[in-house]
């Protein structure tokens, strides 16, 4: 039972929301002492006490432990708590692992727009998080960096993410209006009269 | 601080020790990304405009041509493609 994704959740991507991560990676989670532990009988609410909890961002570490942060991450797909919950896990602002936590969620489990229109204004969130490397070791990176990634490359934290439709197309579309840096006020200050 | 589990250094994420460094920091990488978005952009742009002038030339060029020697060019060309395509080996 505690390992089943909700009866009533819909397929993401065209598949159980949960199978976003990858088998064997599941499994080394379900077997964690931490998803025994500190997971069992979650709630949308609830996995809000652990995930301000959290201390790093990750994938696997050291013989392949999965971090608590990609535990909580397969938590939430297992939920699949309302957008609403996941935007305001975003939109908060006091809790940057629980921001990490809902950005990495919508980035696998949401549409290419919502990538997009969440995750891109926190380009501008310069905050520092605790990384865990593969090694074990701890490094810093920031918000930003974190989002970059996950816009950018295929594979983050020993997951896969799903295709992200390119910007372009969705401007030409109309349906998201082209990127304003916030340094883009500087950067005509900077210009010659 | 060493991590008493692991016995590795723990790192430090609180925010705002050095608020300039870290603001310059950000800086630095976000120029980055607008400097590559426009450079991705513009590579695009140039590849459609380029075979897009390609095709442009190809067509005024076979409007010059009189009926005769198109026709020519035509027979050439499905000759050539023909030779091209590798041969089944039953035949």
């Amino acid at each position: 039972m505690a390992n089943r994704t909700v009866s009533d959740a819909i397929a993401v991507h065209g598949t159980n929301p949960q199978y976003l991560i990858e088998k064997i990676i599941r499994t080394r989670i379900y077997e964690s002492l931490y998803w025994k532990e500190s997971c069992f009988g979650l709630t949308a609410e609830t996995v809000i006490d652990r995930a301000i909890e959290l201390t790093s961002i990750g994938g696997q570490y050291g013989n392949q432990r999965p971090t608590e942060f990609l535990a909580l991450v397969l938590k939430l797909l297992q939920l699949q708590p309302a957008k609403e919950i996941i935007i305001e896990f975003i939109r908060q602002e006091d809790y940057k692992y629980l921001r990490a936590l809902g950005v990495f969620y919508l980035r696998l489990a949401g549409t290419s727009l919502e990538i997009y229109q969440y995750l891109e204004p926190l380009l501008n969130d310069y905050r520092k998080m605790r990384q865990r490397l593969p090694s074990g070791d701890f490094d810093i990176i920031c918000m930003d960096e974190f989002i970059d990634n996950l816009l950018r490359e295929e594979r983050v934290f020993d997951t896969i993410l799903p295709r992200l439709a390119k910007r372009h197309v969705l401007e030409e579309n109309d349906e998201l209006p082209p990127r304003i840096s916030a340094l883009e006020d500087d950067l005509e200050d900077d210009l010659p009269e | 601080t060493v991590d008493e589990e692991t016995g590795k250094v723990e790192v430090d994420d609180t925010d705002g020790l050095d608020e300039q460094a870290e603001y310059e920091a950000w800086k630095l990488r976000e120029l980055k990304r607008v400097y590559n978005d426009a450079e991705i952009f513009n590579d695009d742009l140039l590849f459609d405009f380029k075979s897009r002038e390609n095709e442009r030339e190809e067509i005024e060029r076979r409007r010059q041509m009189s009926d005769e020697v198109r026709f020519k060019e035509d027979l050439e060309r499905a000759r050539k493609s023909r030779e091209e395509k590798s041969k089944g080996k039953y035949r």
